[in-house]
């Protein structure tokens, strides 16, 4: 018989491969037959191919779980050591996020102490440039701590961290945030491979402006870098651990059987 | 699979409406994959539309369970017959009459108006 519609038969035949194979393999020439009587019956053309492949696609996709649920219960010690190691990679991963979360926020905690002394001194009165201790740290190559005072402008007035033997200013818009608000902390990359974990507050009082302390984020980030490294390596090793160990079962589970 | 000689009709109920519209239309003779498809589509056969996916998909875990086989017979190389098996009929008569009791339940309930009883 001339096959209808012979464009949608083809791309229906090619579509057969969405079948698992050993299905296909076994009902192809049936599977094409049926399409054919049925399109010889059917009493609407546009609605027997949408039916037609929308069938295909269903009965593809309930055949391809239902293969994965055979093999699944074929082998249940695999399913198992699966499940074991779904569950421990997202507790493992849900608390490695915390841990670099705990570790990422206590790259603050120095420069907050240092900006609320700070802050608290200018509020009282005391000039910026004596309110903390004349220093001077290179932005880009030490990991000790810094604080910059900007006016009400944001125009920098006196400071201890330098970069490129200027004082950097953050983008406006740090400065914008903090006219409505008290404190802010972000991570602040004023230019490439440098990454500062600063805390910035608004002064009001005699001298109102912006105090920021930040200090390099580099060995937060080699921290967090040798962290995850070690993370990654545990989670390999176990699901190395689960895989060996489960194929291991199965091997003495088959012996046993064969013995019985 | 009934090769596990444990194994009871009433293991495999409820029966999927595909798999009751293709026992049912086997229950009145060997057929091929068509004809089991039109009939099941029929009102006294089911009303079950199935598509040809469906249809050799229901038929293959059949036959791995044993409710059906193929008869041998074919009327062109590509329409192949089946019929169903004594352990399909056990199953068939299984789930009529789980059915049956279904249908009793919900006529002494008065939930079937209209119904005879």
């Amino acid at each position: 018989m001339k096959p209808p519609s012979p464009f949608l038969f083809a791309l229906y035949r090619g579509s057969l491969r969405l079948f698992p194979g050993h299905l296909r393999l076994r009902y192809q020439d049936q599977l094409l037959q049926t399409a054919l009587d049925a399109h010889r019956d059917s009493t609407s053309r546009l609605r027997f191919w949408p039916s037609l492949f929308a069938d295909l696609i269903q009965s593809a996709v309930k055949e391809h779980l239902l293969m994965i649920r055979d093999q699944v219960i074929a082998r249940p010690i695999f399913f198992h050591a699966l499940t074991i190691g779904l569950i421990l990679t997202v507790m493992g991963g849900a608390a490695s996020l915390t841990f670099q979360q705990m570790l990422r926020r206590g790259a603050n905690q120095p420069q907050m102490q240092m900006a609320r002394v700070y802050a608290s001194r200018i509020v009282r009165g005391v000039k910026p440039d004596e309110a903390f201790p004349r220093n001077y740290v290179d932005m880009e190559h030490s990991l000790e701590p810094f604080t910059i005072f900007y006016d009400e402008r944001g125009t920098p007035v006196t400071a201890t961290g330098y970069l490129n033997q200027t004082i950097p200013t953050p983008p406006p818009g740090v400065f914008n945030y903090l006219r409505s608000h008290t404190i802010d902390t972000v991570t602040w990359q004023p230019q490439p491979n440098v990454r500062i974990a600063t805390v910035i507050l608004r002064i009001a009082g005699p001298n109102p402006g912006f105090l920021l302390t930040g200090r390099s984020l580099l060995l937060v980030e080699q921290q967090e870098s040798l962290f995850w490294r070690m993370v990654f390596i545990g989670w390999f090793v176990l699901v190395f651990l689960l895989i060996a160990g489960a194929a291991l079962l199965n091997r003495f589970q088959s012996r046993n059987l064969s013995l019985t | 699979m009934p090769t596990d000689r444990t194994t009871h009709p009433e293991d495999y109920l409820p029966l999927s409406p595909a798999v009751f519209a293709i026992l049912l239309a086997l229950a009145g003779g060997e057929k091929h994959g068509y004809a089991i498809m039109k009939e099941a589509a029929e009102p006294a056969g089911g009303a079950v539309k199935m598509g040809p996916g469906t249809l050799y998909g229901s038929i293959d875990r059949m036959i791995r369970d044993q409710l059906v086989e193929e008869t041998g017979f074919t009327d062109d190389a590509r329409r192949r017959y089946y019929r169903i098996t004594d352990f399909g009929h056990l199953v068939f008569a299984a789930e009529l009459s789980r059915i049956g009791n279904v249908v009793r339940a919900a006529r002494s309930k008065a939930l079937l108006k209209g119904a005879r009883a």
